[in-house]
């Protein structure tokens, strides 16, 4: 069986490998003379009916003489990459590069390709995620859906660079589509040029590495009144800019490492001869915990996917509003992470979104562990969870018995029309939403 | 990208000359490139593009089934599901390569409706979504925010797919001479030159389109002198193995084969005796002279066709005896299942013995020969009525000389088992009117019928099948009997010949249908007092009740569908009027169509917009009509960077001299368009509608200042 599927991995792999070449190497035109050229040797096996075969040895021979002409590409340049720092799944950025020609002779109809680490993956991963999609196979039905790649970072569209004199540098524009979030990496840049008849280029690469890092796609989010939101303690101060910073004055103490100069109490100093400051009340923020479900078995789960963006917009939204926001989710270990009000920033969040990886190895009981250790210092909790099963319904009921408000968001595979069964939240059913992928924005609007 | 001026014109012209259709493709070509001195242009909108596709899809659809249907697409198909072998199989693909050569030659002719659309139509390029189901199904899944980011929509011109459909279309027929390759390697230097690198020297251009040129034409000479060599070296036994196992030179029996013979029951031939005319008992096709074991041939018959005259000329009236009269009379429709050498199907006739004269025979050429074989070519099924009666036949008369008669030969290895017959029956010296009833009685008692031949005790001893079977076995099917039979009348002096064909026994409403399972072979005797040729029989009777034990229960599904290709083929070949009244059933459904996109836009345009007014916008104002004019700015050249503010964006569009006029009302769009998008109350009916009026307006300016 092993030895089948890396049969099957060499060949998928040769497969994908080859039209890279041949989608690189050929312009339009000439991807076109080559279908003709299929056709056309198809149609000349018959060469007593049809004159095929004279079509055939005629493109034949101009895709022949295209590639030996084309072949050669001996100029040197100098590129430099202005990359920024974040991109997005789904959204197009532009970046510009800047291209110097060192050759002596002037260069025209030269275009600019990006070449992206190879990101066809190893025999392991390649065979988990095809054995997955077996076990996961559904009936062939013509308007299936078909998920996105999950080996593929981004579309990158080829750039025509001005033409060049010697030396003369030119800037160019690239558009650049991640499909992915995480880390993509750039191997460098190639410069192509075509034949003289113009199917077949000849290609310089120069090597440029970079990586540039692909925060979660993300969704609008109508204003929220999030559970918890009408707890606001009376004692805050929305201006304060730490937690625990609060105006109102309870004692005096001795000074501790950190603490800031303003907050000094020179008099006592004066008096006792040792650093005392002042000390204030503490401050009770709303505080959310943003619970996400990494725990599925699929390597490559488009639920999990969608899973992170729900999470990703929620991350930006709150963040806009006056409150602490906590990230709780399980990976190799269990992780909590706090944002808002000067602790750190939305990106950053963000950032650690791009990087979530699905949990295969440990249980959901970890889950359950980390967010109730949290329970004590939120005022109310988002999920995101990717199903709505025993162990989630108990978590979910669990922390209603402690008396925490809880929206509930499970994400659902497309066609998926069931209602789910509200179960601990059947008081309060409308913190129940189940959102369907590919009508996430849809459903996400209608939250209340 | 659009092709460079006349190359489509020039291409429909090459594409007539190749094809045989020069004046068709001069007429399309010069309709085409008129469009460069008539400067009027149509307004098409997608729906109208949407319709004249659908129109050339029907066309399509049109030609494939009447190329379908004139290339015997039915019947080879039908006979290669009903009883796949080499033959049918190669009946079968011949057909469907000829119904795609068809419907390929024609290709250009179909989808010139799209073309002359397109370029007829102010637009230069259409939406993906109009051709292709898969873009229209993204198109249709795809919220509005995708739909309106750049390139969602993909956009081509018709014109070099056409070219290349076009050039396909010509290199449909036997290469003759090399102009095929002369006119393709013309029109790609054409293209070619129009999208050439601007950066190498004419000189050098020119230098590589000659070797191109250079070694495609060896090249070509080279395929084809290899196909030459190896259709020459190919082995000749492939060759017969793709024939069918009875032509009027040989017939192989199937003797001497161990196992169970198994036939088909598919029906190949259906009579109707004519009023008051008893059906005949068997329809022959051939006789043959020599036997080579296991393999009947005509011997001299071979060589001795002659053609017979239609009298009168295209009356249908073919005379095979002239001068007789025969009234007794039978409807036999058949199937031509070969091809002669001109490709036109060609078959034996399988005719009543004796006849004299064929009547409504659409044949084109029709022969006779010594051995009884008639050979018509004609449409792949022919209908006809054959009259004929006791007396003549077609058949030469034995030679005089007994000692170089074809009709006395028996083979050595079989005459001491045929004198052990004799020496049984004790009919030596005797008339012919006594041993031919010692005969037949001899084989209707002493032998069974049979399809099954077991491993006898005489095999792999040398002795021969008919030796096996006159002396051991004596059990077999007709075959066995035919061949015993007429060496066992050689042997005794009296001519005779090896007769195959068919026995009628299986009414069938009025008349009667014969199956390949009702093939049959049978003996022809000499009669000196009649000096005719005589049927003998002696093939046990039983041997249609044993054909019968065969019969699958499904027979009654593989007849109608037998019944059903047969009404089919008779409207194929002509044979009924069916086939004048498809193309007129035809002829309303693409008026109506063709009614739709002349008169009916207004209406669907409606429907449209109400489709489109269904589709659910999460953001206010994403529907704004300003977007197109962003997008139709772009095409003249000004496209808004990535970040860049309108109001700037709008700046840059005014310094184009002849944009500048639009700076205005660009300027009042945008602030409704900024009010429709970002304002909380939104615009008012009025000014919604004046985005909209206002917006189509400067479209149309913008349209009328084309770059």
């Amino acid at each position: 069986m092993n030895l089948v599927l890396k049969l099957i991995y060499r060949a998928d792999r040769l497969v994908s490998g080859s039209t890279y070449w041949t989608l690189r190497r050929f312009t339009r035109t000439g991807q076109a003379l080559l279908v003709a050229l299929l056709s056309a040797a198809f149609m000349g096996l018959d060469t007593e009916g049809s004159v095929g075969y004279q079509a055939f040895t005629l493109l034949l021979a101009l895709l022949l003489v295209a590639v030996l002409s084309g072949f050669r590409f001996p100029s040197r340049f100098t590129v430099e990459r202005g990359l920024p720092r974040f991109g997005t799944v789904g959204q197009t950025l532009r970046y510009g590069i800047v291209v110097q020609s060192l050759s002596p002779h002037p260069l025209s109809g030269l275009a600019l390709l990006e070449d992206l680490a190879d990101p066809r993956p190893r025999f392991g991963e390649w065979k988990d995620y095809k054995l997955d999609e077996t076990r996961h196979v559904r009936p062939f039905r013509l308007n299936r859906r078909v998920g996105p790649k999950p080996f593929k970072f981004a579309t990158i569209k080829e750039v025509a660079v001005p033409t060049l004199a010697r030396n003369q540098t030119a800037e160019v524009s690239v558009e650049f589509t991640p499909l992915r979030r995480g880390i993509v990496h750039f191997a460098g840049v190639t410069l192509a040029r075509p034949d003289p008849f113009g199917l077949f280029r000849a290609l310089r690469r120069l090597p440029l590495s970079a990586s540039l890092l692909i925060l979660p796609r993300r969704y609008g989010l109508p204003p929220l009144a999030l559970p918890g939101a009408m707890k606001y303690q009376p004692g805050g101060v929305a201006l304060a800019t730490n937690i625990g910073r609060s105006d109102e004055f309870v004692a005096l103490r001795d000074y501790r490492r950190g603490d800031p100069l303003r907050h000094i109490h020179w008099r006592s100093w004066a008096k006792t001869g040792k650093p005392i400051v002042k000390e204030f009340a503490d401050e009770f923020f709303v505080r959310h915990a943003l619970i996400l479900d990494t725990f599925t078995e699929r390597p490559h789960s488009e639920l999990f996917e969608e899973a992170v963006s729900v999470a990703a917009s929620f991350a930006c939204t709150l963040l806009t509003q006056e409150s602490l926001l906590d990230l709780l989710f399980v990976g190799p270990q269990a992780y909590s992470f706090t944002t808002g009000r000067g602790l750190a920033h939305a990106d950053q969040m963000l950032e650690i979104l791009a990087s979530v990886r699905p949990c295969h190895a440990q249980p959901f009981g970890l889950l359950e562990q980390l967010v109730l250790n949290h329970s004590s210092s939120v005022t109310g909790c988002i999920c995101v969870l990717l199903a709505w099963d025993e162990p989630r319904r108990q978590l979910v009921e669990k922390l209603k018995l402690l008396g925490l408000p809880v929206l509930v968001l499970v994400i659902q595979p497309p066609g998926e029309t069931q209602p789910l069964d509200p179960g601990p939240l059947r008081d309060e059913p409308d913190r129940l939403h189940a959102l369907e992928i590919g009508r996430i924005q849809e459903q996400l609007a209608r939250l209340r | 990208m659009k092709p460079p001026p006349l190359l489509l014109g020039a291409t429909l012209l090459f594409w007539g000359w190749q094809s045989g259709f020069l004046l068709v493709g001069a007429v399309l070509g010069a309709v085409l490139e008129s469009a460069r001195v008539f400067r009027a242009r149509w307004e098409f909108s997608d729906e109208d593009f949407g319709r004249v596709w659908t129109f050339c899809a029907l066309l399509l659809l049109a030609s494939a089934l009447y190329a379908f249907t004139a290339n015997e697409g039915p019947s080879s198909f039908s006979n290669f599901f009903s009883d796949a072998n080499p033959r049918t199989t190669t009946q079968a693909s011949s057909a469907t390569a000829r119904t795609a050569g068809s419907i390929m030659r024609w290709l250009p002719m179909i989808f010139f409706p799209f073309l002359a659309a397109q370029t007829f139509s102010t637009r230069e390029a259409i939406p993906l979504t109009i051709i292709s189901m898969i873009a229209r199904r993204r198109w249709r899944r795809a919220t509005p925010a995708e739909r309106a980011a750049p390139q969602a929509q993909r956009n081509f011109h018709i014109g070099y797919p056409y070219f290349a459909g076009t050039l396909f279309a010509s290199s449909f027929h036997p290469a003759e001479n090399t102009s095929f390759f002369w006119g393709l390697a013309g029109l790609l230097t054409w293209m070619l030159w129009a999208h050439r690198t601007r950066r190498v020297a004419l000189g050098f251009w020119v230098g590589l389109v000659a070797l191109v040129l250079g070694l495609g034409f060896a090249g070509q000479r080279g395929i084809a002198r290899l196909a030459g060599y190896v259709q020459e070296q190919s082995p000749r036994w492939l060759d017969s193995f793709l024939r069918r196992n009875v032509d009027p030179s040989h017939s192989k029996t199937a003797i001497g084969q161990l196992g169970d013979l198994k036939l088909s029951g598919q029906i190949v031939i259906r009579l109707h005796p004519k009023p008051g005319s008893p059906p005949p008992a068997y329809l022959r096709e051939a006789s043959y002279r020599q036997f080579k074991s296991p393999v009947w041939f005509a011997g001299n018959s071979k060589d001795d066709f002659e053609t017979v005259a239609e009298d009168p000329p295209n009356s249908g009236s073919w005379s095979l005896l002239p001068g007789t009269s025969n009234t007794t009379g039978v409807t036999i429709a058949c199937y031509l299942d070969g091809f002669s050498t001109n490709g036109s199907p060609q078959g034996m006739l399988p005719l009543p013995t004796g006849s004299g004269r064929l009547e409504n025979l659409p044949a084109y050429v029709l022969r006779k020969s010594g051995a009884g074989t008639v050979v018509a070519e004609g449409p792949g099924l022919v209908v006809f009525d054959a009259f004929f009666g006791p007396g003549r036949t077609l058949d030469s008369p034995p030679a005089t000389n007994a000692a170089t008669s074809e009709d006395l030969i028996v083979p050595d290895s079989d005459k001491a088992a045929l004198e052990g017959v004799i020496a049984e029956l004790q009919i030596s010296g005797k008339p012919p009117a006594e041993i031919l009833p010692a005969v037949a009685g001899f084989f209707a008692s002493k032998f069974t019928y049979g399809t099954w031949q077991r491993r006898g005790r005489g095999a792999g001893t040398g002795s021969s099948a008919i030796t096996r079977f006159l002396l051991e076995t004596r059990k077999g099917h007709c075959e066995y009997f035919a061949t015993a039979t007429v060496l066992l009348l050689r042997q005794l002096k009296i001519p005779a010949r090896y007769a195959v064909g068919y026995s009628v026994h299986e009414p069938s409403g009025d008349g009667y249908v014969v199956r390949l399972s009702d093939a049959h072979a049978w003996c022809l005797v000499w009669s000196e007092a009649q000096q005719t040729w005589i049927d003998f029989d002696t093939t046990p009777a039983s041997w249609v009740a044993e054909e019968a034990k065969n019969r699958s229960p499904w027979r009654w599904l593989s007849d109608a569908w037998s019944r059903l290709t047969f009404e089919f083929s008779k409207f194929k070949w002509g044979q009924s009027k069916l086939r004048q009244y498809l193309l007129w059933i035809m002829v309303p459904g693409l008026a109506l169509l063709l009614y739709q996109i002349l008169f009916r836009r207004g209406r669907r345009r409606q429907a449209g917009k109400k489709a489109e007014a269904a589709i659910i916008v999460h953001w206010p104002g994403m529907d704004s009509e300003f977007y197109q004019l962003e997008m139709q700015l772009a095409g003249h050249g000004v496209p808004r960077r990535p970040s860049e503010p309108w109001n700037e964006w709008l700046e840059r569009v005014a310094e184009i001299p002849a944009l500048a006029g639009l700076q205005d009302p660009l300027r009042a769009l945008l602030r409704l368009h900024y009010r429709y998008r970002f304002d909380p109350p939104g615009l008012s009916d009025a000014d919604r509608e004046r985005l909209k009026h206002e917006t189509q307006v400067c479209l149309e300016s913008l349209n009328r200042a084309k770059p």
